[in-house]
């Protein structure tokens, strides 16, 4: 028998993080322009220390304004995008089930529209109205989502999926009515793309959210465990159930909502990542959760390293990178499961 | 706590499922008394749609009773804490679905749950109880195995065992022996003997096997159509008449030199004790 | 105990990353050093502080290359996008992605004084801030009538310190738009249907400079509409019948077989501008807000309204010419090599 213990967490963890800071220093080097390893590693040491960094004023702010919070944002939209999907595949009880698939995403891109239409000059106001869209989405279907008094996951997944159909429809009408003029770019941020550089505050905004909202999941991972098998044993053995769904429900959703006002939707990560891991660590939530956010934060990290090097000066959105990566490993588990 | 002293007291329990709230009920299960005592077996008999899960459900607590009380130890199930509960209570179902594949020996373990706190995990004390179990139900040897890759009859043991593991004053089966082959389904009711006394659990078991039940149980409730017809030991319960307006068949009742009541077909034909829910027994 | 050691080194590398952040912050603004600066108020209504005269430009739309070439300050360029295909030349610079999602790493390395956005058809706001947040000097222009797009080249002229380049240009063509305007006087305007996209079909709205520069050709569109790139339905412009259908494009063959390939389709088929092959194809120009419009307004109106050109010209604009109409892109490149001075 091998135990799950906050030792072997804590070693998994600290693997990822190895892997996950070594990625971020290779990140930090790739670039249309080119950086020496030397430079970066010798700027960023001082930097640790508290001075000045000494890199000549361009590349100043191309690694520490451009790249370094690129990654940053990278590596919570990785993290809040795996743990919201290992969350829902857990609330929903079905293995394929992704961040997006209760309408969160389509709400936060209705919401984004709506503010390049009606308040095209505040800066801030659109992840804002997109995280305002994902909230009212989230909100809407949580009611729709309840049976007897609590929330029901094939009920779920029932009003998710018609929400979100719902707001696709609601979008395209927007995108083809309205003045248009607004609406360049929306198709880069439909796809997934973290090319433009966000203000700082939303930076902080999202490293706030992402810790309160995994830390509540984390919260609910041993009872998680107990809910895959079934959740009439999950309250025989103790578990509050209701509660437990509200929380991993509204957690996962305010995750994908912050995520999405973010960067756009990013495909394959919420779906994809906590798999991998499922096989990797096995399928404690203990461990699933933070190995998933870790794990995801390498991902993205890496895909968008990819979006922004492989044919620079153009840039893709790093959602065509997870797509062009994620569709076939998405066959190759599906074909797994079958046999 | 003497042998003695009543630990799960049914008293006059009612309830009543209707589709809507201003709606007539569409079932309904009729006020049901009877006590059960440490070391004791308990088996709720009757046929399909006669109230025994609902009455479980009671006694597990997920189900507040209409009129009456359900307390084991002087406590309302339905109104202790989820974690409280499952310290006390535990309760095998009958489907036991597997989503992520887990080994046995994991299984068990979730049945240590109600004893951690949030960010707990297992200690070897917690361990050792979990062996334990498994050795006591007679699954030590698939301890490691796969739950989807051992048998029926292994696999119902290995469920036994996480309930062995909460350590509770209470075992509730909801049909333990539906899937089973006979020699697994007296093995089983043997072994839940044999746990009730050495544990000091108080067993009860929901069943509709008529013989297995007089066999191993110490007191029998038979409900009929949500009523409770009759409480008390097999032969007091098991009266010809009263059997047959139950399961509507032609029934014949014999006695064991034990005195445990076994029941055949009138006509001389023995219904063996493994028989399908689709014949009479 | 090993477990105790790892949690204190996560706690030591948590608290690292948090105070590198700080620091991080201080070190991202690059600022604009010393030079005497003016003050603007750019047309999507920022307040700007411009150098007097920027030595390192960069152009974030097709049409403000353009429009830097033909004021005289292409030597004063530094990055284009990849899209800058006019002048010529404009594709020896060095590029700094798209219009919509450019480099900004390429961007900042450039290390550009002043940068030029089109504000209202193509560069993002969020473009514009986040340059903004970097500490480069942005100046955007937002023109939705030709008179608008006039303007935009004079003040950008302004800007980069080549006013009084800016100013003749710009009345040069104010000079060109009011002699067109004088021959179309009288003239009942043309009915036409602007075709962006065939399937499905989109157009262009009055509001845009192109709307507008429809109207100064002597155009009046069969459907008219606020929206800036309308689907319409083909059956309502059957039932319009426009006298012309206009096209956009950089090659006239291209047009043509898409037009053959237009001509069987239902709908299509029943439009008379089709049937006797009433068509203006006009250079790309028409879509670029840039100084190039005017001439490209010419090219249209030559083709809607030929009548009004049959007299010979007097003055100065030789290069103008007379055609027929089937050498319209002709017209255009002869007339292109002229504007450039």
């Amino acid at each position: 028998m091998r135990r799950m213990t906050f030792r072997r967490v804590l070693w998994v963890c600290t693997l990822q993080a190895v892997v996950l800071l070594a990625v971020v220093v290779v990140a930090l080097k790739l670039g249309a322009v080119p950086i020496s390893v030397t430079d970066l590693v010798y700027s960023l040491g001082r930097v640790a220390i508290g001075h000045d960094s000494q890199l000549p004023s361009q590349f100043q702010v191309i690694v520490f304004g451009l790249r370094l919070p690129r990654i940053i944002l990278a590596i919570f939209v990785g993290a809040a995008l795996s743990v919201a999907g290992a969350g829902y595949q857990a609330l929903l009880r079905n293995p394929l089930a992704d961040p997006y698939v209760l309408g969160v995403s389509g709400g936060a891109a209705l919401g984004a529209i709506c503010s390049l239409i009606f308040a095209p000059e505040i800066p801030l106001v659109t992840p804002a109205a997109a995280f305002v869209g994902a909230t009212l989405t989230i909100t809407a279907v949580y009611f729709l989502g309840r049976r007897q008094g609590q929330l029901d996951g094939s009920t779920l997944l029932l009003g998710g999926v018609i929400v979100a159909s719902f707001l696709q429809a609601v979008i395209m009408f927007l995108m083809t009515t309205l003045a248009g003029r607004e609406l360049r770019g929306t198709s880069f941020w439909l796809m997934g793309d973290l090319s433009t550089p966000s203000p700082e505050e939303i930076g902080w905004v999202f490293a706030v959210g992402l810790a309160v909202s995994i830390g509540a999941i984390y919260s609910t991972s041993a009872d998680l465990n107990l809910m895959l098998g079934g959740e009439n044993e999950a309250i025989h053995l103790g578990v509050n159930v209701k509660r437990v769904k509200l929380v991993v429900y509204v957690a996962a959703s305010v995750l994908t909502g912050l995520a999405v006002s973010v960067s756009g939707a990013i495909g394959y990560v919420g779906l994809l990542v906590p798999h991998a891991l499922r096989w990797l660590v096995g399928s404690d939530y203990r461990i699933l959760i933070p190995a998933s956010a870790l794990g995801g934060a390498i991902v993205v990290v890496v895909a968008d390293t990819l979006a922004r090097t492989i044919a620079a000066p153009t840039e893709f959105p790093v959602g065509a990178m997870t797509a062009m990566a994620g569709a076939p490993v998405f066959i190759y588990l599906l074909r797994r499961r079958m046999r | 706590m003497s042998s003695n002293t009543v630990r799960l007291n049914v008293e006059q329990a009612s309830y009543a499922y209707s589709a809507g709230e201003r709606q007539a009920p569409l079932f309904t299960l009729e006020a049901t008394s009877f006590q059960a005592r440490s070391r004791e077996l308990v088996a709720v008999l009757g046929p399909n749609a006669s109230g025994k899960s609902t009455l479980l459900r009671l006694i597990a607590g997920t189900l507040k009773p209409l009129s009456g009380r359900v307390e084991l130890d002087g406590f309302h199930t339905s109104q202790l804490e989820a974690r409280t509960r499952a310290q006390r209570i535990a309760v095998v179902q009958q489907e036991s679905p597997i989503l992520f594949p887990l080994r046995a020996w994991e299984y068990v373990l979730q049945g240590r749950h109600p004893y951690g706190r949030t960010f707990h995990f297992e200690s070897e004390e917690d361990f050792a109880i979990v062996e334990n179990a498994l050795e006591q139900v007679g699954a030590k040897h698939v301890a490691e195995r796969w739950m989807d890759k051992i048998s029926g009859g292994e696999k119902q043991r290995v469920v036994v065992a996480r309930a062995l593991a909460q350590q509770p004053l209470l075992l509730l089966l909801d049909e333990p022996t539906l899937h089973l082959d006979i020699g697994a389904q007296v093995e089983l009711l043997e072994r839940l003997r044999h746990l009730a006394v050495r544990n000091h659990h108080t067993v009860v078991v929901v069943t509709h096997e008529l013989n297995l039940a007089a066999a191993f149980a110490d007191q029998v409730v038979l409900l009929h159509k949500g009523k409770c017809l009759k409480v008390g030991p097999p032969a007091e319960v098991y009266r010809r008449e009263l059997l047959e307006q139950v399961y509507e068949a032609p029934l014949e009742v014999e006695y064991s030199p034990e005195g445990r009541p076994r029941v055949s077909i009138r006509g001389g034909k023995e219904i063996g004790l493994g028989s399908t829910p689709a014949q009479v027994v | 105990m090993p477990q105790k050691f790892l949690s204190q080194a996560a706690r030591v590398c948590v608290a690292t990353a948090l105070l590198c952040v700080p620091s991080v912050c201080a070190q991202t603004s690059l600022g604009t050093p010393g030079p005497v600066l003016r003050q603007f108020t750019d047309e999507a209504g920022r307040r700007v502080s411009v150098p007097v005269s920027p030595q390192r430009i960069i152009s974030l739309a097709p049409a403000m290359t353009e429009t830097l070439f033909a004021l005289g300050v292409e030597d004063r360029i530094v990055g284009v996008t990849d899209f800058c295909d006019y002048p010529p030349a404009a594709r020896k610079k060095p590029r700094i992605g798209g219009a919509i999602n450019p480099n900004f790493e390429q961007i900042v390395a450039l290390q550009p004084d002043l940068v030029l956005a089109q504000a209202l058809t193509l560069n993002r706001r969020e473009t514009v801030d986040a340059l903004e947040r970097l500490g480069l000097t942005v100046y955007a222009t937002s023109a939705s009538t030709v008179e608008g797009v006039l303007e935009s080249t004079r003040l950008v002229g302004e800007v980069t310190g080549a006013g009084q380049r800016g100013e003749q240009l710009v009345t040069q063509l104010r000079e060109r738009l009011g002699r067109l305007k004088q021959r179309l006087e009288g003239r009942p305007p043309r009915r036409v249907l602007f075709v962006v996209w065939h399937e499905p079909l989109i157009s262009v709205g009055t509001e845009t400079f192109l709307g507008d520069a429809l109207r100064l050709a002597g155009a009046v569109p069969v459907v008219e509409t606020e929206q800036d790139w309308p689907r319409l339905s083909l059956e309502e412009v059957v039932r319009q019948q426009p006298e012309y259908l206009v096209f956009a494009s950089a090659h006239e063959q291209g047009v043509e077989h898409l037009l053959a390939g237009l001509k069987q389709r239902p709908g299509w088929r029943d439009l008379e501008a089709m049937k006797h092959h009433r068509v203006a194809i006009v250079s790309d120009a028409i879509n670029r807000p840039a100084p190039r419009l005017v001439e490209a307004i010419e090219q249209l109106a030559r083709q809607l309204h030929p009548e009004a050109f049959e007299e010979k010209e007097v003055t100065g604009s030789s290069q103008l010419g007379l055609r027929p109409m089937s050498s319209a892109t002709a017209t255009a490149r002869n007339a292109g090599a002229g504007t450039s001075r």
